[in-house]
């Protein structure tokens, strides 16, 4: 499966158990805009690091480089 | 997990699935109706919402009428909303405290200072973003500040006649965490100027030592963009405010008939009599600990809605800080949902910096070592650093002393956390019963008799609260 397609099955089903039910766009912002708080974060943080081995530990964190699903695929892709 | 919703997408604000199972609302969706949301646009509109949310606000807080000539500015300005903020943030930290201040030239000094010195530390960190401290600036602004306190503690002042440096530093750890947020806020690739910045340092529609909301990058993504969407935020400001003040009468009304009518004591009295060895009946020390819990669930329900009520009539949809914390299923929910700015500063300064530096091979070591450095370590620091009149008048280490209990407290709530968010649960079975009052209750309990620990009044130390724990289940 694509890479975007799987991290947005990922969120979508995060915003499903917080009884999120909106749509979201590629560049929607998820976590400045407040969809996503800092417990949702740490779910994506370990999903990206499973599923695709991104080191977040080594490249450095940074909360508006997870903002928006363009994003997310930028920082899996580099 | 708290599902609030922001009116930039969606002018809900409470869960869809809620919308169906409860028709009838106390206070209706207001921002809803479309020939209120166009009247609130036009000037007529808005100044019968300003003048109504001005009434309502008059009966929380003094400052009522600055307030609403401050949301006149930033409502019929928009376009100069960022400095408009800073202004009325500078208006409401040098101008309105004079009143009811011994020394006020010295405390405008105080705070023009620190603010200065902020600005400083906000301006290093964009102009020198690859340096040392341009790297890691929230993490070197608090270790720092940890030293600074050791230090001041160690240095008699008063032999050198320096006790501005008290001063200057006890108005400055007021502001340490809104400067943290702006620190970690200009990580983003294009810092923006100073304007919302400087207003952020403790806003103006109220601050506390936690910043509602946190950070200015977020109060960038949620500001209204145009006079709808700041019509549609206004209207929930509105709404809020009502909510809060719904919540403040029944508060009243509470404490009215548990302390008037059924003679229930105030907690502080039932501990302080257990101190003395002379405990109240155990059924007597039950409710006096209930109502004291729901007393301070309420409290900060009013208080955190009436901040977060004047940050949307300032134009940025923020998210309430408590929604909905009694129906927790969870021990992690309830810190969600409870104080949930709180639980978010938590996360990001201590949380995650703990959490990125550990290995990822042992995963649930590392979210259970992240929890407690937050949990435990970061909510005890938090709590400490802002004691500094007590470290002052008692000393470090008796001040460290003092907070026995809180340390204990912060050290079960961790252990909890960490239970709560690595075990395997099975799914909550259905039913109103077994499915939601059960698990709520419990999570209710649990933080109830967690109370007893977070009291920090410094009078008492640990034993005493453990005593008065024990007296509850019958135990000495």
């Amino acid at each position: 499966m694509e890479s975007k397609q799987m991290i947005r099955d990922f969120l979508e089903n995060l915003f499903v158990q917080k009884k999120d039910t909106r749509p979201f766009a590629d560049d929607t912002s998820l976590i400045l805009g407040g969809r996503l708080d800092s417990i949702d974060t740490v779910e994506l943080l370990l999903f990206l690091e499973t599923t695709f081995g991104v080191r977040f530990a080594s490249n450095g964190f940074q909360r508006e480089k997870l903002d928006t699903l363009n994003a997310i695929v930028a920082i899996i892709n580099a | 997990m708290s599902v609030q919703t922001s009116v930039l997408t969606d002018v809900s604000d409470v869960p869809v699935r809620l919308t169906r199972e409860l028709p009838f609302r106390l206070i209706p969706r207001i921002e809803t109706y479309p020939r209120l949301v166009s009247f609130c646009q036009t000037i007529p509109g808005q100044v019968v919402l300003l003048t109504v949310f001005g009434l309502i606000y008059a009966r929380f807080n003094p400052n009522g009428i600055p307030l609403i000539l401050c949301l006149a500015m930033l409502t019929w300005m928009p376009h100069k909303r960022h400095q408009l903020v800073t202004v009325s943030t500078l208006i409401f930290a040098l101008l309105l405290p004079w009143n009811g201040i011994a020394h006020p030239l010295r405390y405008a000094g105080s705070i023009v200072a620190i603010l200065a010195f902020c600005v400083t530390l906000i301006w290093s960190r964009t102009k020198w973003p690859q340096s040392w401290y341009g790297r890691n600036p929230a993490t070197i602004l608090i270790a720092g500040f940890s030293l600074w306190i050791s230090a001041i503690s160690l240095i008699p002042w008063h032999v050198f006649r320096m006790h501005m440096v008290w001063d200057l530093s006890i108005v400055f750890v007021g502001y340490i965490w809104y400067v943290a947020y702006i620190l970690i806020d200009r990580n983003a690739e294009s810092p923006r100027g100073m304007g919302l910045e400087t207003g952020f340092l403790q806003p103006f529609w109220g601050a506390m030592y936690t910043p509602f909301p946190n950070g200015t990058a977020y109060l960038r993504q949620i500001e209204a963009k145009n006079p709808e969407q700041l019509a549609i935020i206004q209207l929930k400001g509105l709404k809020l405010l009502a909510w809060s003040t719904l919540i403040l009468i029944f508060s009243n009304l509470f404490d009215l008939f548990c302390h008037g009518y059924l003679r229930i004591p105030d907690f502080a009295l039932a501990l302080s009599m257990s101190a003395q060895r002379t405990p109240l009946p155990w059924f007597v020390e039950w409710a006096s600990l209930i109502v004291y819990f729901f007393e301070k669930v309420m409290g900060g329900a009013v208080l955190s809605h009436c901040i977060i009520a004047c940050c949307r009539m300032a134009g940025f949809d923020a998210l309430r800080n408590m929604y909905r914390p009694l129906s927790s299923t969870t021990v992690a929910d309830f810190f969600n949902r409870y104080f949930f700015y709180y639980k978010e500063l938590l996360v990001t300064f201590f949380f995650f910096p703990v959490f990125l530096k550990q290995s990822s091979r042992h995963p649930r070591l590392r979210m259970a070592v992240a929890i407690f450095a937050a949990a435990c370590l970061g909510n005890s620091f938090f709590h400490f650093s802002r004691e500094l009149v007590l470290i002052h008048n008692a000393g470090l280490w008796a001040a460290i002393r003092s907070f026995q209990a809180f340390f204990f407290y912060t050290a079960v709530l961790a252990v909890a956390l960490i239970v709560s968010r690595l075990r395997r649960r099975k799914p909550l079975p259905t039913g109103f019963f077994r499915g939601t009052l059960c698990p709520a209750f419990s999570v209710c309990f649990f933080y109830c008799l967690l109370t007893v620990f977070a009291v920090v009044d410094h009078r008492f130390p640990l034993s005493v609260d453990l005593r008065f724990l024990g007296h509850l289940f019958f135990i000495g």
